[in-house]
This record gives structure tokens, sequence and C-alpha cells, in this order.
């Protein structure tokens, strides 16, 4: 290469070597703006977030929706088919299953997001803990270590068995059960960060640790517990049926998906709508909540999937 | 090697032992029609029918030890172990002899030893058996074959107490066996039935496997209940535990299993339909649902109370939930006995009867003095039945104005609770159900259920003297004229105090595959008889 | 290396206590009683005393907790309140078919979610990519006994080609042992499938970014050489990961499945024993699978420093 006084490096634009084009192996991606074009460009986030929507608002205007009382029995006028009357039909003890299912979704859709929220605040708090309080941490995290491998269904079919069935017990019982793994993610996010230089240079300055945890810790964590609440919630769902299923779930007063499946189950191969009917109001849900989490993660930092 | 060839070496394995039958199950063709593979009505989690005394550890049991005297299909007792008895003219010393040839599996002899140690501990657990036991002056072996029964007073229902199917059952064992405490489990396995309990193949809650005892001698009559020759055509029973209904419909379908005893009524039809299986009613003695009160605790310690949902019980309703609607299975029952058997009488079951008045019940209830406090409803969810018939008592409730504490759990729960005779409010209760079999509600013999003695009776401590006395006049009635008096006399009593409400009457069926015969409707599963072609 | 493993084992011992204390405790403060099932519907309320007090559920907690641990160290799990057979015994009639029925799983997942990531990493953006990412979420969102028993209707019932429900012992053949154990392997192993579909689908894609994989391109390196053997196991150790985790999940799941398909395992005996209040039992098991995922997520840190030679402990 040949220096020059205007230009001392010697590089110009006709001798520096072209690198060849190299075959492109994420696609090019176009740059969207607005709320419209915020969806187009996240798929995951638009079909998820309005499935979710709308099993939202079922269960809000369930009575609304054309449906009976859901625990009115009618022994007379059990397992009848889908018909005009019985729009899903009628389960074994005479109750209409489209008025237990739209009804079902406030509990299932309840269970689902308060075992999120709850399962996140108490999992954060817990992994803050123990991110920074050094002492507490291995005690917390052997404690963690421990209930994680006990098979969270036990868990949670243990806890049920230590009360009678209702709807709060069953939300208490997944939480226990899912705290470890958001306590886990907390903790080592926490940890992470507090290598950052950042973090280091606010110590050095004489941030007081709340302010540190409030202003640069907490914000950071927030991505990964929202994805992760979301994966807790469909998940949670699914736990609710599978107790419902062996007979430790929410009481049959009470329609949840779950519940109504479990009932089903016996009599599936000759009624199916009984337990067709709800599942594939779950799957559809718990999909739902699953594309959110996932475009949410996709939105918020891809390198989240490797963790998540 | 690498994860290629593993994959090819392993379905190679799988072709060839697939196709030369290398690998076929261990019993060949011949020797699957000798096993016969039967889904119970429950887990058989253990194995001491005297210790234990759920129905299906009596059917079990039923298969590996015998019993001095057995009912036959009209509930007589008729002799089983016993060749002989001789009863003194005043009735108080029985005196029995067994057959000859009785064995135990272990290969050592039946001795009158050992009867006397079985009925010993039988004695301690069973109602009869305690009422025999505070009269009795003593109980000994005479020799080898012949043991006495001497008592201070008649007991004319000896025979009914040692031959009756109801648990405890009068089960023989070896004397070491017998000696174990009545409230400990005896260890091992061994009896006089025609059938060995194969204690190594047994895992608990998946399957229990009983082969056949080659030198069981049976009895020259023909097979009846538990009376006649107990004949097995089979080589080896195998129980399998399934806790999935659709499953094991699936698996009776499949020729996977040979013979369901409590398939779902839903499923019946399906069944029905295939050529390979026959459909009948499991137990022609049928089952009884009961509404259990608490008399203990108000409201329902006041008889208005009770009455209040009697008339607005509607047995039709609960016995849909619980077997559906096929009218051949159920009927309503304003008594508490069994229909289609002697002494059977609806006498007293008006409340029950006719149509239902709502608005009179509220005014009973509000008579009563019924405050609005909420009733603990307990309900196990895990036995089907009961979960069913718990839904429609919450709506029976409700209709008369009853606040319900609907407790939902499992029937061990039920079980301590129900033993609780605290307060409702304080882990006590009001009600809960239960279902008994029609075979132990005949008569007052072992229908401990019916009992109203207060404080030793049955959960909820129904206190009634007229019961009592009824009761007491049928165990010492002295032809069946008087007998039908007794217990038309107790079914009164008991309608106007309501011991407990009846929910109705109902039978199950039962299903086999064609190839199997012999196959009878029973209170127990009976074995001897069958065959499997 | 030596010294990790031991300071590894010698941390799992506050783990297993943790868990046995927890078990324990938890069963004490139960409702349910273990002597009222027992004595069955006939009994009275005396008799459900007497049978409490013969099966010594009337002393007091430390005392129950202090004999147990005592014995497990001794490698005595106790006997069942139900059955009267050793806790071993029992564990030891049921640990083939859940050993069989998750180690099949493992295998069938493991070989069906890698390659489906992989191909929906490398196809990104495209139809492809959707549908096989489609179909991984669609096996977390359907319960497992509904998978269950649409294919056991399907293959079993219709179809006949497989039995409906059932386990065959491994000693009675190995194509009837796996004919059994095919539809429950598929229906516990949708879930573990999606799980494992996904994290691999997303560490491919971060790993073909890197720079290493640019060149071995510009070496003139072929797809399913750069995608096997560069790509994948640089991607090894989130992926072993998340198979680790899945195990308790697996575990879970197997409840359920043995359920359905009457699969005589560990799950169904667990499960039976906390609705029974069978503490004996309910306590070994528990341990027994805490005990084995310990063992399991060591191994698998241990099998980091093959994977990725960096680690180093």
């Amino acid at each position: 290469m040949s220096a020059s006084i205007l230009d001392p490096t010697g590089i110009t634009a006709a001798n520096v070597a072209v690198a060849p084009t190299l075959p492109d192996i994420m696609p090019p991606v176009k740059a969207r703006k607005g709320f419209f074009g915020f969806m187009r460009q996240n798929p995951a986030i638009a079909v998820g977030g309005s499935l979710v929507t709308l099993m939202v608002l079922v269960a809000i205007f369930a009575p609304l929706l054309f449906t009976t009382d859901p625990t009115a029995l009618a022994p007379a006028l059990r397992t009848r088919e889908p018909s005009a009357m019985y729009w899903f039909g009628s389960d074994m003890l005479g109750r209409d299953i489209y008025s237990r299912v739209l009804y079902g979704a406030r509990v299932s859709l309840l269970v689902g997001f308060s075992v999120a929220v709850f399962a996140s605040i108490i999992g954060l708090t817990i992994g803050m803990i123990s991110g920074f309080v050094r002492w507490a941490d291995s005690i917390i995290m052997r404690v963690m270590d421990g209930m994680m491998s006990i098979p969270p269904i036990l868990l949670a079919i243990a806890l049920m068995a230590l009360t009678r069935g209702s709807v709060q017990n069953v939300i208490l019982a997944i939480t226990v059960a899912e705290i470890p793994r958001v306590s886990r993610l907390v903790r080592g996010v926490v940890l992470s960060l507090r290598e950052q230089p950042y973090v280091d240079a606010a110590v050095a300055a004489g941030t007081r640790t709340p302010v540190i945890i409030w202003r640069h810790i907490l914000p950071n964590t927030l991505a990964p517990i929202t994805v992760q609440a979301t994966y807790i919630c469909a998940s949670a769902m699914i736990v609710e049926s599978i107790l419902s299923f062996i007979g430790a779930g929410t009481p049959p007063t009470i329609p949840s998906w779950g519940n109504i499946m479990a009932e089903g189950r016996a009599l599936w191969q000759v009624k199916p709508y009984i337990v067709f009917f709800p599942a594939i109001f779950l799957s559809i849900t718990v999909l739902a909540v699953n594309l959110l989490g996932d475009g949410l993660r996709d939105a918020l930092d891809p390198r989240m999937a490797k963790r998540i | 090697m690498d994860r290629r060839n593993f994959l090819k070496a392993t379905a190679g394995v799988a072709a060839l032992t697939g196709t030369t039958g290398v690998s076929a199950p261990a019993l060949s063709q011949g020797a699957a029609a000798r096993t016969l593979r039967f889904v119970p009505q429950a887990n058989l989690a253990n194995f001491d029918p005297i210790w234990g005394t759920q129905y299906v550890v009596r059917n079990a049991a039923a298969l590996v030890w015998d019993t001095l005297y057995g009912f036959d299909d009209k509930l007589e007792p008729k002799r089983q172990m016993v060749e002989s008895e001789e009863v003194s003219s005043d009735g108080k010393v029985w005196t029995f002899k067994l057959r000859e040839g009785l064995m135990w599996h272990d290969g050592t002899k039946v001795t009158a030893a050992d009867c006397v140690a079985s009925l010993a501990r039988w004695a301690v657990r069973d109602g009869m058996g305690q009422m025999i036991r505070t009269i009795q002056e003593e109980l000994v072996a005479v020799d080898d074959r012949t043991f006495r029964w001497r008592l201070k007073t008649p007991y004319p229902k000896m025979l009914l107490a040692l031959g009756k199917n109801n648990t405890p059952m009068a089960f023989m064992m070896p004397e070491r066996l017998a000696k174990t405490d009545p409230f400990q489990q005896i260890n091992e396995y061994i009896g006089s039935g025609p059938m060995r309990f194969v204690r190594n193949e047994w895992v608990p809650g998946a399957k229990a496997v009983f082969s056949k005892f080659e030198q069981y001698v049976p009895r020259n009559e023909p097979p009846s209940w538990l009376a006649g020759g107990k004949r097995i055509n089979v080589d080896r029973i195998e129980w399998i535990i399934m806790p999935d209904p659709a499953t094991a419909s699936a698996a009776l379908m499949n020729g996977e299993i040979d013979w369901w005893e409590t398939p779902l009524t839903d499923l019946i039809p399906s069944l029905r339909r295939n050529r390979n299986i026959r459909v009948d009613i499991a137990d022609p003695l049928g089952n009884i649902g009961a509404f259990r009160f608490n008399h203990l605790h108000a409201p329902f310690n006041d008889v208005r109370a009770r009455r209040a949902v009697a008339m607005v019980l509607n047995q039709e309703d609960y016995m849909r939930a619980v077997v559906g609607d096929d009218k051949a299975l159920w009927q309503t029952l304003p008594s508490f006995f069994t229909p289609g058997t002697p002494l059977y009488t609806e006498a007293g079951g008006d409340v029950l009867k006719g149509p239902r008045n709502v608005e009179a019940a509220r005014a009973l209830l509000r008579e009563s003095g019924y405050n609005g406090q909420p009733i603990t409803l307990l309900v196990g969810q895990d036995q089907a039945p009961l979960k069913a018939m718990g839904e429609v008592t919450n709506a029976l409730l409700r209709s008369i104005g009853m606040n319900v504490d609907f407790v939902a759990t499992d029937w061990g729960t039920v079980g301590q609770r129900r033993a609780s005779k605290s307060l409702p409010g304080q882990g006590g209760w009001h009600i809960f159900h239960t279902w008994h079999a029609g075979a132990d509600c005949i008569n007052p013999a072992s229908y401990l259920a019916l009992r109203a003695h207060g404080d030793g009776a049955w959960f909820g401590w129904p206190k009634d003297d007229a019961v009592e006395a009824a009761r007491d006049k049928w165990f010492v009635a002295p032809d069946v004229a008087a007998e039908k008096a007794a217990v038309a006399e107790m079914n009164t009593a008991a309608m106007r105090h309501l011991t407990y409400a009846p929910t109705g009457f109902y039978k199950t069926y039962q299903a086999w595959r064609s190839n199997v015969t012999g196959v009878v409707g029973a209170p127990i599963p009976f074995f001897w008889g069958v065959s499997k072609s | 290396m030596f010294a990790y493993i031991v300071r590894r084992v010698l941390a799992t011992i506050p783990v297993m206590a943790f868990v046995a204390l927890f078990v324990f405790s938890l069963l004490y403060v139960a409702p349910g009683d273990p002597a009222a099932v027992i004595a069955g519907d006939q009994a009275t309320p005396d008799d459900v005393e007497r049978i409490r007090a013969s099966l010594g559920l009337d002393r007091p907690f430390l005392i129950r907790f202090g004999e147990w641990v005592w014995r497990i160290l001794q490698g005595d799990l106790g006997v069942s309140i139900f059955t009267n057979l050793p806790v071993s015994t029992m564990i030891q009639q049921r640990i083939e078919p859940t050993m069989s029925l998750m180690i099949i799983t493992l295998i069938l997942a493991v070989s069906v979610a890698i390659p489906m990531g992989v191909v929906a990493a490398w196809k990104q953006g495209t139809v492809i990519d959707r549908t096989v990412m489609g179909f991984a979420v669609l096996g977390f969102s359907v319960p497992v006994f509904v998978v269950g028993y649409v294919l056991a209707y399907v293959f079993a019932l219709e179809l006949d080609w497989v039995p409906v429900q059932g386990y065959t012992p491994i000693k009675q053949g190995l194509w009837p042992w796996f004919r059994n154990l095919i539809l429950p392997s598929i229906a516990l192993g949708t879930v573990y499938i999606a799980l494992i579909a996904r994290i691999t689908r997303a560490t491919m894609l971060e790993v073909l970014q890197q720079d290493y994989i640019r060149t071995a391109r510009a070496k003139g390196a072929g797809q399913r050489n750069i995608l096997f053997l560069h790509a994948l196991k640089n991607a090894a150790v989130p992926i072993v990961t998340v198979i680790g985790i899945g195990i308790a999940l697996l575990i879970g799941g197997a409840v359920v499945t043995e359920s359905v398909f009457a699969i005589p395992g560990l799950g169904r005996l667990t499960v039976d024993a906390i609705l029974r209040r069978d503490y004996p039992v309910i306590q070994g098991v528990v341990l027994l699978f805490s005990f084995v995922y310990v063992l399991v997520n060591l191994f698998i840190d241990l099998l980091y420093t093959i994977l990725d030679p960096r680690i180093r402990y």
C-alpha cells in the first residue's frame, strides 16, 4: 500500500481488497414502524396476544354469551350429544358443557395468570436476595435445588393432598413448584450483572444497594422474567389439568378445563366431546401463551432463547 | 459403536426376534388359554381379610382361603370345610367336624386347632363374632378334625355368621398365622383354598397372581356361590389393576384382558356391540347408596332437618348420576333393605315415595331452627359413585336454602374426617356419602350402618331405641314370619328416625370375553367353574 | 477435576437432607389417615384407632423423623403401611417399566428433536421452520393424557398395530417389550421433543452466526458437515442442559402416561401412595427421584467438560 500526504495510512478505495460476498445465513430484516408494523414484524406476539385476549374476553363475558348455570345438574339429560339445546353436549350429570367450558376459562386463566404473577414476584425476590446477600446464597440455592429435584407434578400433588381441593390451593401448589426455577433465573441474571462495569462504577460512586437494584439490576431482569412468566402461565394451565386428571385438582363444583376433562376421561371413547371441547380450548390458549412468550423473547432479546 | 450402527443392530435384532419367534412371550399359545386375566374393582394393596375389610381384599381372599360354611345363591349357609355339625338340644353347644383331605398350601394338613385359632381372631373383628364372644364359654379343638364351641346362651344364627359373605368373612388360616393380633396384618398368605397366592409375582397396585392348588379337594355338589365344589379350570389367574376405565375398556375389546369386574355403565353399549364380549349384571344383590347424617351436631341432630332433606331427596337423580340411564340397573328404594330378598320391606318408607315437595321441606327446615350455617359435605373425588352423589347432594341442599361447604378431597381423608365427633366448623362434618353392598343389607345381622346405639354406632352416631329394639327382636326371632315382622318394625323405626337416607338401589354390570364361560352374577366374583377356551 | 467431583458430590448431601426433611414434614402435617383407609368402610372408630396405634402413627415427629433417617442411611427405606412389603422391594418391582419408558422416550425425543431443531435453524424464516416449530409448540400445549388417548385410540384400538396398554418385561422378549412402549413413549415424548427442538434451534441459530462457521463455509465445507460437525457440537452445552432439566418433566409426565397405558411403574406407585397417605412409600420414592435427578445433573455437568473443552473445573 502506498502512503501519501493526503492519506497517511495508504488505504484507498482502490487498493482495499474487497471481501467476497458470502451467502447470508440470516435473511435481511425489514424494519417496520407503528403498531401494525410491530405486529407484522412479530407475528408470534400478534397471533399469541390476540388469542389470549380473545380467551380473556370469553372468560370475562361468559355470562353474556348464551350460557346457563354451569353447575346446574339435570341427571335425566346426561351425556347428550352436541345439539341445538346443548351446543357442546351435556356431561355425566347433565350439565351444559358449553357453559362449563366458557366459565372454565375463568378458572384456568386465573390459575395460569396467578401462578405466573406470584411465582415471578416471589422468585424475583428470592433471586435478588440470593444474588446480593452472599451468605444467604448458598443456603437458598441448596433449598431451591432440593425443591427442583422433586418432580414438580409430584410436589404439586403432595401439596394438594395436604389440603382440600380449591382454586386457591391449586394456585399455591403450582406456584411453590415453579418458584425455584424463577429464582434461579433471576439469580443468574443478578450474578452476571453484578460483574458489569456500570454496576462497579455505581458501587464505586457510593450508590446504595437498593438504588443499584432499582436502577440497574431490576430493569435487566424484567425481560427474562416476563418471558419466563408467560411460559409459567402456560405450564401452570397444563399442570392444573394434570392435577385434575389425577384427582387432586379444583373441586368439581367449580368447572375448569382440567376437571371437565378429568370427569369425561372415562367416557372419551364413547362420548369424546366431553374431553374434546375443553382440550381444544386449553390447547389453543396454552399455544397462544407460548407463542406470546416466544414473540416477547425474540423481540426483547433473542439471546434469551439459549437460556429459556 | 456410533449411533448409526447401534440403530442398525437393534433393528436387526428386533426383526430377527419378531419373525423367528425367539422372543415370544414366556407363555405359549396353549398356556395363555390357561391364564385368566381379571380387572378387579379396586387396587389390592394388602391382603389380610380379617385386618382390612375392603371388598376387594375379601374377593381375593376367597380364592386363597376357605370357610367352614358358605352362602349359596339363596343366601343360605351350606357346609364347605365342615363335614358335619351337631347342636346340643339346648342350643348351647356346637360341635363341628371337618372334611377329610383338607390341606394347606404348604403341604400340611388342616386341623381343628387351626380353625379354633382362626375363629378366635375373626371373632374379635366381626360384629356377629363379637356377639358370640360375649356369650362364649369355650372354643376348643377336640381332636384333629373336630372342635367345639360352648356358649352360655343359644345363638341360632351361628351358621349364618360362619358362612356369610359380609366382611370380615370367617376364613380359616393356619394356627401360626391366626395367632397374629387382629389389628395387625399377617405376613404369609397360606390358605387351604383352591388357589395359591404367588407372592413373588405380586406388585401391589399393579398385579396379583394366583395359581391353581392341585391338592385342593372340592366338594361333590355343583358350585353355588360360596357353597358346593370349587373347581378351578384354569392354571393361573392374574388380577391386573387398571386405574383408567377407558384403558380397561379398550384392553377388553382388544382381548388383552378376559374379565372386567366394574365396567362403567356408559361404556356398556359399546362393549355390548362387540361380538367378542358378553355383558351381564354383576351382582343381583346390588348396592344401596347412602346419604349419611351426623346426628351429633346441628342442624341434623334434629329429625325435622333430616326429614326436610328426605322430603326433597330425589332418588332418581342420584341413581342416574351414579349408574346412568339404563333403567334395568336402578330402582328407587323406600327401604333400608335389599329388594328381591325374602325380608325386603317398604314399611314406613313413604317419605321417600311420591313427588318431591320443596316448599314443605323448606318450611320444615325453618321449623327445625336451621340458622343458615354452612353444611360441611365431605366428598371423596376418587370414587366415582361418591363423587356423583356428592354433587347431587350439593344441588339438593341448595334447593332447600342451605349453604354448602363442599369439601372435595379423597376417600382416605373422608375416612379420617368422618371419624371426628368435633363440631363441623372445627374438623367435623355434617354429611358424607358411601354405598353398601346389597349383600350386607339383607337382614340386620351384619348391617353395621343401620345400628342406632349412639356412641358405638357407625359414623354419624345415630341414637334410636326403637331401631335397636327391633334389631334385638330379629336376632331372637323363632321363624321367618317373626323375622319379617322384626325387619318391618326396624325399617319403620329407621325411616322415622332417618338413621341415614338411602339414595336408591342400583346394580352394575360386569363384562367378559366370549371365550370365557361360567361367569356368574354374585356379590363376589367367583372363579370356580369359570373356563377359558 | 477430581476435586470438583468430590465437591459436587458433597454438595448434594445438604440438598438431599433438605428434600428428606421437606418430604417427611409435608406428610406429617397432612390430613388423611392411612389407618382409616385400611380399616375399610365397615370398621368402627375404635378399630381405626387400634390400627393407627399398631402402625406407629401416633408417635411424635422428631422421633419418627430420626428413626427414619437412621434407617435410610442403612439402606432400609421402611415398610409400606398398606402392603406390608419393604419399600425397596416395591420400588424394585416398578423400576424396570419406568426406566424403560424414560429411556425409550429420551432416545426417541433426542433423535427426533435435534434434527428438527437443526433443520429449523438451517431453514430459518421459511415455511419449514415455521411448520417444525409450530409442531413443537403444539407438543407443549396439548396435555399428555389427551395425546395418549388419541394415540391409543387410533393406533391400538382402530388399527391394532400395538397393544392398548400394559407392560411386557424385557426378559419376555425385546420386541414385545418395545411394542408396549411405543405409544407411551410418543405420548410422553411430545413435550420433551418440543422443548429440545426449541433450544436446539435457538442455539443453532446463534452458533451459525459465529465467525468460525463463516470460516468453515469459506473453506468449502459441505452444509451437512457444517451443521453437524461444527455447529451442533458447539451448541451441545445448552441442549444437554435442557435434556437434564427435562428429566424432572419426564418423571412428572410419566405419572399420567403410566395411568393412561396401565404401565405398572414408579409414577403410578407414587400417586397412589400420595392419595392413600402411604407415608413410607411416598418418602422413599420421592427421595429416590431426587437422588436420580441430582445424579443426572452431576453427570451432565461432567459431560460439559467433554463437550466443551473450554469448561474446566
